[in-house]
């Protein structure tokens, strides 16, 4: 097997809040293979925005810290870059596109301008070769009129033709490593299936590996080779997405899985239909996460065990951190 | 369906003013809902399903007048709801509630939020003092939050929580009707699940009627018993549920399923989307003559681009579409 691209190894971050230190992430380890698509699935303040952040050298500071373990990129140690070798990496080698196009683009210049900027940061040609690089990664991205649209301002844009040119800004420099923070959530969903399109089209030409934040489970199903289950900080399951998808051992994946209405065939009045599996409650607040398992308060299966003693990451067919894998009625 | 219906809407317009084009110019008007029928049979979920700027929630809001409509027709449990006085249409308000997408939004920050739950009944005038408090205390159990929860603000319950604050508002005068516009797309998914849970709850033990208005077809199949299909300001596809699901026959709503949520779909696979449309919807303002789905269509031949498509019975729905699938 290859070497990973990215790893985590035990990654710890810190925030300070009105509640005092928080433990945002308690010890995530994951590898990100060369051209593969992770997925990261859970709530929000499940900790994987953070983990995204972390990946990039991005967790702000203050108030976050990173605390312990280690962000391998090509075996580099980027918790111990300076500023100056992280710019370089940034935008270069890892990229990131996130939720809302409209806000992580700059208003007052056009799109074409602010595509060339990251161009001529990082490489060494000149305005008229970053220009040309601009219309053409435009019409890669499936922008009609390129040129036209390189002129163009991010208001005149619809959020789908924004997003794709959030795409063309972060693959302008051939990166390595793509990380997409729900990149489809505030699109409607013919735009969605035109986007993840989009991203497969760009994995299959470039051959970037694609971390990929959702709280969709179909999503993970469309897009991932593998899968990580987020909760409260840390990583609850793992494992490739058809045995995540297939074959969910923690009560918490379940519940994820059952509780999304996806399309079924059947017949009948919407009444006769079974109700949607629930969890219930919410995500604890992460200043009040105690020894035990954080799931526990909203797990069936949660007993006394499982409220005073924490269950480890352990290999049950793929890691699972769960006292109960696999036990009780599946989803 | 065979029940008389609780709403009918007939050829319901809505436009909106844009201002003029220059000093002298002609006033623009965009027609965001254009000529809309649709029925409402008592206890059943009627789902207005399209992207955003497709009109639904406009024509959801005019139809229980939040929005003024420019034309058409709106009976509701034997009123003309266009017809009312300002007076008249407050006494039909206790029957027509509505539950907002945003649940940050729409609740007041200054207020208790069982005030909020009460507000309705002070306003509506509805029983003494003493029975409203009662009333409260039992839409709060209703809608499973604690009494005890009753004296906080709303910043101090999560989205899920104030979704169902807003749910226990919409209920406190016992309405017949509830427009829900896109209660649970604000929402986390495990959230998602107990507010539509419930809904349907809810819908079975006081017979509630749900205008429900969503982008999401799982949602939709989920907790709908008709459908309507929406594309730039006209419902282009109408049928139950089953029909609609097993066979959908305008293109557009071929499409919205194909893009819809699946764990089917997989990328181990080698899963690869059939019939993605291209582009965006084309602008309101300048429509283009034939079908307003036709620039999008993979089916679209030229009369479509000539000749609008009306909306007419296939036996098991209605669909505009020259070339329904």
């Amino acid at each position: 097997m290859a070497d990973p691209l990215m790893s985590l190894r035990d990654l710890r971050v810190e925030f300070d809040t009105r509640h005092g230190r928080v433990t945002a992430l308690s010890g995530i380890s994951l590898d990100v293979m060369p051209g593969e698509t992770l997925g990261i699935v859970g709530e929000s303040g499940c900790g994987k925005s953070i983990t995204a952040l972390a990946m990039m050298g991005l967790v702000p500071n203050p108030p976050g810290h990173v605390t312990g373990g280690q962000i391998l990129f090509q075996g580099e140690d980027i918790t111990r870059a300076k500023p100056r070798r992280l710019r370089r990496l940034r935008g270069r080698e890892i990229a990131m596109i996130f939720q809302e196009p409209m806000t992580s683009l700059n208003p007052v210049f056009t799109v074409g301008d602010q595509i060339a900027e990251a161009i001529l940061l990082h490489q060494d040609v000149s305005r008229a070769q970053a220009e040309k690089q601009v219309v053409d990664l435009l019409a890669t991205v499936g922008i009609p009129e390129p040129a036209r649209r390189a002129k163009a301002y991010p208001h005149e844009l619809s959020g789908g033709m924004r997003q794709r040119v959030m795409i063309a800004m972060a693959i302008s420099c051939r990166p390595k490593l793509l990380i997409a923070d729900e990149p489809t959530t505030a699109l409607d969903v013919t735009v969605q299936a035109q986007i993840f399109d989009l991203m497969r089209d760009i994995q299959r030409e470039f051959g970037v590996a694609i971390v990929l934040i959702t709280h969709d489970m179909g999503a993970i199903a469309e897009m991932t080779d593998r899968v990580a289950v987020m909760y409260a900080g840390r990583i609850i399951e793992q494992g490739t997405s058809d045995q995540i998808l297939d074959n969910p051992l923690h009560p918490y994946t379940r519940g994820l899985i059952g509780c999304i209405p996806v399309l079924g065939r059947e017949a009948g009045d919407a009444a006769s239909l079974p109700p949607l599996a629930e969890i219930p409650g919410i995500v604890p607040p992460l200043h009040l996460l105690g020894d035990g398992c954080a799931f526990a308060e909203r797990c069936a299966l949660a007993d006394d065990y499982c409220r005073a003693v924490r269950p480890p990451l352990e290999e049950k067919g793929h890691p699972v951190a769960c006292h109960h894998a696999g036990q009780g009625v599946p989803a | 369906m065979n029940d008389a219906p609780l709403m009918s809407v007939r050829g319901l317009t809505v436009d909106f003013p844009l201002g003029r084009g220059g000093l002298f110019g002609k006033p623009q008007m965009l027609r965001a809902v254009r000529g809309v029928d649709f029925d409402l049979a008592p206890g059943r979920t009627l789902g207005l399903v399209g992207e955003s700027g497709s009109g639904k929630t406009t024509t959801a809001m005019a139809a229980i007048r939040l929005a003024p409509a420019s034309g058409g027709q709106v009976m509701f449990d034997g009123a003309d709801l266009m017809a009312l006085t300002p007076g008249q249409m407050r006494q039909h308000r206790r029957h027509l509630q509505v539950i907002f997408q945003d649940p940050y939004s729409s609740l007041n920050p200054r207020d208790r939020v069982g005030a909020i739950v009460r507000e309705p009944l002070d306003l509506m005038d509805v029983g003494d003092p003493a029975g409203r408090a009662v009333r409260v205390e039992e839409l709060f159990t209703l809608v499973g939050l604690r009494r005890d929860q009753m004296a906080l603000f709303p910043h101090q319950f999560s989205g899920g929580q104030r979704q169902r604050i807003s749910i226990a508002r919409a209920l406190a005068t016992n309405p017949r009707l509830i427009v829900c516009d896109e209660p649970v797309s604000a929402l986390d998914v495990a959230i998602q699940a107990q507010i539509l849970n419930l809904l349907r709850r809810l819908q079975g033990e006081f017979g509630l009627s749900y205008l429900f208005i969503s982008h999401d077809l799982g949602v939709v199949q989920f907790i709908c018993d008709d459908i309507a299909v929406m594309y730039l300001g006209e419902i282009v596809e109408m049928a139950d549920r089953p029909t609609l699901f097993s066979r959908p026959r305008h293109p557009y709503t071929a499409v919205l399923l194909e893009a819809a949520p699946s764990l089917a779909r997989r990328k181990s696979q080698g899963y690869r989307r059939q019939g993605i449309v291209k582009g965006d919807p084309p602008s309101p303002l300048n429509l283009p003559p034939g079908c307003a789905f036709a620039s999008r269509c993979p089916q679209a031949q030229d009369r479509c681009r000539a000749e609008k498509p009306a909306l007419r019975d296939t036996g098991a729905g209605k669909v505009a579409c020259h070339f329904p699938l």
